[in-house]
């Protein structure tokens, strides 16, 4: 089932994965079940203003309806700016921003998820910054600044330390960048 | 020897479904002094109870252990099973099986099975020790104290004294009346609140059997069912009260202000003040913490004397008064007296609490056009700030757009998780009351789930909607605040899929019902507990629902939960009627489940003195030795002294030494 | 005093100015920065917050233990990095079982997160540890006439129970308003303040419908308090606000143009900073609001 039926046409609930709920909340979504569906997140979320799909109170009804497909197929997890607007006002506790977090923790084992996510894991892991300009250094130059910031870009070693973190976590597993040993 | 008798019961499916119960009844008649062990479909039902009584005439067994429910309403049954079969009640012990065991361990058959042959064990290894005991009775004060004057306790104190029993009401505010008298009308029938209750304020204070005690709080309380002993603080009102007519000329005389409580905080009263006009007993008391002591004459000193006049110098209050019942000469008492009552049982209808705006800074609280739903109800009440008119808070102008929202701080973990189920009525009811009157108002609720189960809601509800109030699934967000005191109410409407925002001038949030303050304290005085909800908590909630733990209370309206005015009646005379039994029997039996010290070996320590909740031990002399002595009809059977007795000397029967020891030793096996 | 100041990643390469700033400001209130040498991505939400708990709290206590070792709190002038850098913090310090995976993963590179460094947002820090009243003493230049709109922005106040500085009331701050009070400015109030400005995963997700938000907060700003300047208390927010005013204009949304800088920037300047070092990167034309404040 596509997005675009989720958002529009008939949606078969015989399709549901009823595996999707313990699958958030192991990946972080604990309080998922709290959720009574009230919408106070929806009035809060930014999501919601701008138009986008899904948006926490949708994206917690898919997850009760197993509707994977649906969440995987449409780039609105990915478009959540953790505001935690909704965290904040949430009656239940739910803490729907993690909950967009896990369902994203799912997408990005099934591979789903946007390439701008992989290029900034990928940066995240060469460099130490998810984001890396790497004509910056004139600009700092420009405004009195060292051409590199103290950060992991200036020291190799510790480029290497947070390297040496990033191959224990899960990530190393799911294979979605290469993550190659120092010096091979 | 003993000879115990086992019966295990199915329980249709509730036990069955986890235990395998052939395979413990196999077990249990291998087990040490049993000679017969059965098991039955419904242990309880007629045919079951016959098993037991037919081994027992045929001389089979001469103890019994029930394996089965709980004994919270099982246990008379057995007991009364082993009675008519011709034994001793009290040579019966019950195994809890299921609620200890099937349930919890419904998806463990195996391991259930395994629990159901220990506690089975336990209980016929206790039952081995069983003694025959003796009930007692006692005798019966037949007089009854109801503690809050609201519309529940007023009920309650009503019936009572109608029956012809002497009842004592117990209230902390100066008058009665309660939440409900601060309310304009009531649903379904929108009949007028002060219409309605003040009839009952009325009958209720001048009742020949009932003993008001309003300004008065419970102190303590000692002793059981059919004589508590009840300390009642009454606070001082620094008026005569047997003097005061309830004129008011002290109250227009008083210049101090103090936010006023009856009208939610929306304006001021004096510090000598009548709660409101329909006060009963219309008295004034004033409200020592505000009071400016006007003139120098600080309560409980001499006026000085004017030097011209010669005449004493007098405060504002004592000059308007005609009767001389406000005289500020009299005693400073902060303490007030405490008066002792000797009841025989006790109603507790303590009412609840509106819960504040406060906590709900998304909701701008700070902004005064956001208002409580009770709020609203003085405001639209003729005795209330704006005499009836509907003006808001900020500036009196007259709202043309009103919002509503629901669970404020309901189905809310952070503050209270339950429906307080009144809510969406009270708004409906709040909202259909503006609209009726001024029907060019836009009135807008937005909710979770509109809820109006009851007798007549649904069609109240659907009149509501008829008058063009309209209805948004969905809680509110946000509310901002705009200039001109106007506010924007910002949701996520489910219906329309879409966010919306409203531009109000009003903002009425429909905020908890909370358990009243210090109902917990209450709660404790009388050895009855809250559940985690905050409210008390009936002894069953189908079976017995004004019962409580302690036999002899009562609980009735919303003490016990949020509840409408219909079913906090109805639970009040369900109450009443409860309490008024064993004033009717006039004795009531009481388990020899107590404790009994050997007063021979006695070292008169003192230390079970001390300890016991129930002040029912104390020393006496017996030849020139200290002896502790236990007092049979306050004893509660808790145990605490048995425990701790140095010498080992005071048995708590039912739960003996050996009885326990038994009991643990076979669970350990 | 001295804390430890996390660069993070916009900062550092889209707006080298504003570190500037926070490198000129510092010091000339009395506190030494120190550079945290070493430091990487907090992370950002789209990388390992969405992989794994664990891996983003790995990677955000690796920099924690930085600040730790050298037994200082961390401030950063960016609310993705504090939001991230203090999620992670609250997830281990309120679960055990998290703390104690992370220090598996963190026992081979040789550390240890204790939990010991508050994470902080800079005008957050300064509100509490200097006071509105000792920053009033200490700058040179003020705000006297300047009215401006402020977007605190999302991260710097909730979740409010991951944060070291809290709010009184979340829903309606009050931290910045006093501290642009205290540098001279007429903070004017808007409805929309607490609005999301679009930045973030939102606008790399869907341009043009990150760019509704915006444009909905500044007609708010415009429209209510027609301010000289809009200061923001995040980095995040300075770029949406200082970026999208012009594409808004070219698509005839909006018809005017106000200045945007983050406090630190105008602190900075109060306090006597060469403006085209710790201003010089803006895309508005914040020229003449720079210069009154030089004036003023």
């Amino acid at each position: 089932m596509s997005s675009e039926q989720a958002a529009r046409g008939v949606i078969n609930l015989s399709e549901s994965d009823s595996s999707l709920v313990n699958e958030i909340k192991e990946l972080g979504g604990e309080e998922l079940m709290e959720c009574i569906q009230c919408a106070k997140c929806a009035a809060a979320c930014p999501m919601v203003l701008a138009g986008f799909p899904f948006f926490n109170k949708r994206i917690i009804q898919a997850i009760f309806l197993g509707l994977r497909d649906a969440l995987l197929d449409d780039s609105s997890i990915w478009a959540c700016q953790s505001c935690n607007r909704c965290t904040e006002v949430c009656p239940r506790e739910v803490n729907p921003f993690e909950i967009i977090q896990a369902m994203r923790r799912v997408a990005i084992r099934e591979f789903a998820l946007p390439t701008l996510s992989i290029e900034g894991l990928k940066s995240l892991y060469d460099t130490g910054h998810a984001v890396y300009l790497a004509g910056a250094g004139n600009t700092r130059v420009k405004v009195g600044l060292p051409e590199k910031p103290p950060s992991t870009v200036a020291n190799p070693d510790a480029l290497k330390e947070l390297q040496a973190v990033i191959r224990k976590t899960a990530l190393a597993d799911l294979g979605i960048i290469p993550m190659d040993e120092p010096g091979v | 020897m003993p000879r115990i008798g086992v019966y295990i019961c199915h329980c249709g499916e509730n036990i069955a479904g986890a235990v395998n119960v052939e395979e413990v009844r196999k077990y249990a008649e291998n087990l040490p002094g049993v000679v017969v062990a059965r098991n039955y479909l419904f242990m309880c039902s007629d045919p079951g109870q016959e098993l037991i009584k037919q081994d027992i005439r045929n001389g089979l067994i001469d103890r019994v252990v029930v394996a089965a429910c709980t004994p919270r309403t099982h246990e008379p049954i057995f007991r009364k099973t082993v009675e008519d079969g011709g034994l001793n009640k009290y040579l019966l012990e019950m195994a809890n099986i299921r609620d200890q065991d099937s349930w919890p361990h419904w998806h463990d058959k195996e391991g259930a099975t395994e629990k159901a042959k220990k506690l089975v064990a336990s209980a016929v290894a206790k039952a081995a020790f069983l003694e025959p005991l003796e009930d007692r009775f006692v005798e019966v004060t037949r007089a009854s104290l109801v503690v809050g004057g609201g519309v529940a306790g007023m009920f309650a104190a009503l019936d009572l004294a109608n029956m012809g029993y002497k009842v004592y009401l117990v209230e902390k505010s100066p008058s009665l009346g309660g939440n409900m008298a601060k309310l304009d009308k009531t649903f379904p029938t929108n009949d007028c609140s002060a219409c309605i209750l003040t009839p009952i304020m009325v009958q209720v204070g001048t009742h020949p059997n009932i003993e008001l005690l309003t300004y008065s709080e419970v102190e303590s309380v000692e002793g059981s069912i059919g004589n508590f002993k009840v300390k009642v603080r009454k606070k001082q009102t620094y008026i005569d009260w047997d003097k005061c007519t309830g004129c008011g000329d002290c109250v227009n005389a008083c210049p101090a202000k103090v936010p006023n409580e009856f009208n939610e905080g929306m304006d001021n009263r004096k510090a000598i003040y009548i709660e409101f006009p329909q006060a009963v007993p219309k008295r004034a008391v004033v409200d020592i913490e505000h009071c400016l002591s006007c003139a120098k004459r600080t309560i409980g000193t001499q006026p000085r004397i004017h030097s011209k006049t010669g005449e004493p110098i007098l405060a504002p209050c004592e000059k308007a008064c005609k009767t001389g019942a406000c005289d500020r000469s009299r005693e400073y008492n902060p303490e007030g007296e405490i008066v002792e009552l000797n009841v025989g049982t006790i109603i507790v209808a303590t009412g609840y609490k509106v819960m504040d705006k406060a906590p709900f800074k998304e909701y701008s609280p700070q902004s005064p056009n956001v208002i409580t739903a009770m709020q609203l109800e003085r405001i639209l009440s003729a005795t209330g700030p704006t005499e009836g008119h509907f003006h808001r808070p900020s500036d009196g102008e007259k709202p043309e757009t009103i919002a509503f929202i629901s669970c404020v701080g309901s189905r809310d973990k952070r503050y209270h998780t339950y429906c307080s189920k009144v809510c969406c009525m009270y708004m409906l009811k709040e909202a259909r009351l503006i609209k009726e009157k001024y029907p060019e108002t836009n009135i807008y609720i937005f909710f979770i789930d509109v809820r109006t189960g009851g007798k007549d809601f649904e069609e109240y509800y659907n009149y509501c909607r008829n008058l063009g109030i309209k209805m948004l699934r969905g809680r509110v967000g946000a509310v901002d605040e705009l200039p001109g005191d106007r506010l924007r109410v910002r949701a996520y409407d489910v219906d329309l899929g879409a966010p919306v925002e409203l531009e109000a001038d009003l903002v009425v949030l429909a905020t908890a019902i909370e358990p009243a303050p210090d109902l917990d304290e209450l709660g404790r005085k009388l050895g009855i507990t809250c559940g985690s909800e905050g409210f008390l908590k009936e002894m069953h909630t189908k079976l017995y629902p004004v019962e409580t733990p302690v036999k002899g209370i009562y609980i009735a309206g919303c003490a016990q939960g949020p509840k409408d005015i219909p079913e906090s009646v109805s639970q009040a005379r369900a109450a009443s009627s409860a309490a008024a039994v064993p004033l009717t029997l006039g004795k009531v039996i009481v388990e020899p489940l107590i404790s009994e010290v050997n007063q021979r070996k006695c070292t008169g320590c003192g230390t079970c003195v001390q300890l016991c909740p129930y002040s029912a031990i104390s020393l006496v002399e017996d030849k020139g030795r200290s002896r502790s002595k236990i007092d049979e009809a306050m004893c509660a059977g808790c145990g605490v002294c048995a425990a701790a007795c140095p010498s080992g000397v005071i048995t708590l029967h039912g739960f003996t030494n050996a009885q326990i020891h038994a009991q643990i030793k076979a669970l350990a096996c | 005093m001295k804390v430890g100041f996390f660069v993070g990643c916009n900062t550092a390469f889209n707006r080298p100015d504003l570190e500037q700033a926070v490198r000129y400001a510092f010091p000339a209130l009395g506190i030494e920065l120190d550079n945290l040498e070493g430091q990487s991505c907090c992370p950002s939400w789209g990388t390992m917050p969405s992989v794994d708990v664990v891996g983003w709290c790995a990677v955000g206590a690796r920099n924690h233990t930085i600040a730790e070792e050298k037994g200082l709190d961390i401030v950063t002038v960016c609310g993705s990095c504090y939001g991230s850098l203090a999620e992670s913090k609250y997830k281990m310090d309120t679960h055990p079982e998290i703390k104690a995976q992370v220090n598996e993963i963190l026992k081979d590179i040789g550390r240890e997160y204790k939990g010991t460094s508050n994470v902080r947002l800079t005008f957050y820090y300064l509100y509490h540890e200097l006071g509105p009243d000792k920053i009033k003493e200490a700058v040179k230049h003020k705000l006297d006439g300047l009215t401006v709109a402020l977007q605190p922005g999302c991260h710097t106040l909730w979740p409010s129970k991951v944060y070291y500085d809290k709010e009184e009331d979340t829903f309606h701050p009050r931290v910045l308003k006093e501290m642009c009070e205290a540098l001279g400015a007429t903070v004017g109030h808007y409805t929309r303040l607490i609005d999301c400005c679009g930045m973030g995963a939102m606008r790399s997700t869907d341009m043009e419908k990150s760019f509704k938000l915006v444009e909905k907060k500044l007609i708010s700003m415009k429209n209510e308090v027609n301010p000289d300047l809009i200061i923001t208390g995040c980095s995040s927010c300075l770029i949406q606000l200082d970026t999208a005013q012009d594409l808004l204009r070219s698509s005839k949304k909006i018809n005017f143009e106000i200045p945007v800088l983050h406090f630190m920037q105008v602190l900075a300047l109060c306090l006597g900073a060469d403006p085209e070092r710790v201003t010089g990167l803006a895309k508005t034309d914040v020229s003449r609001v720079v210069n009154r404040i030089l004036e003023g």
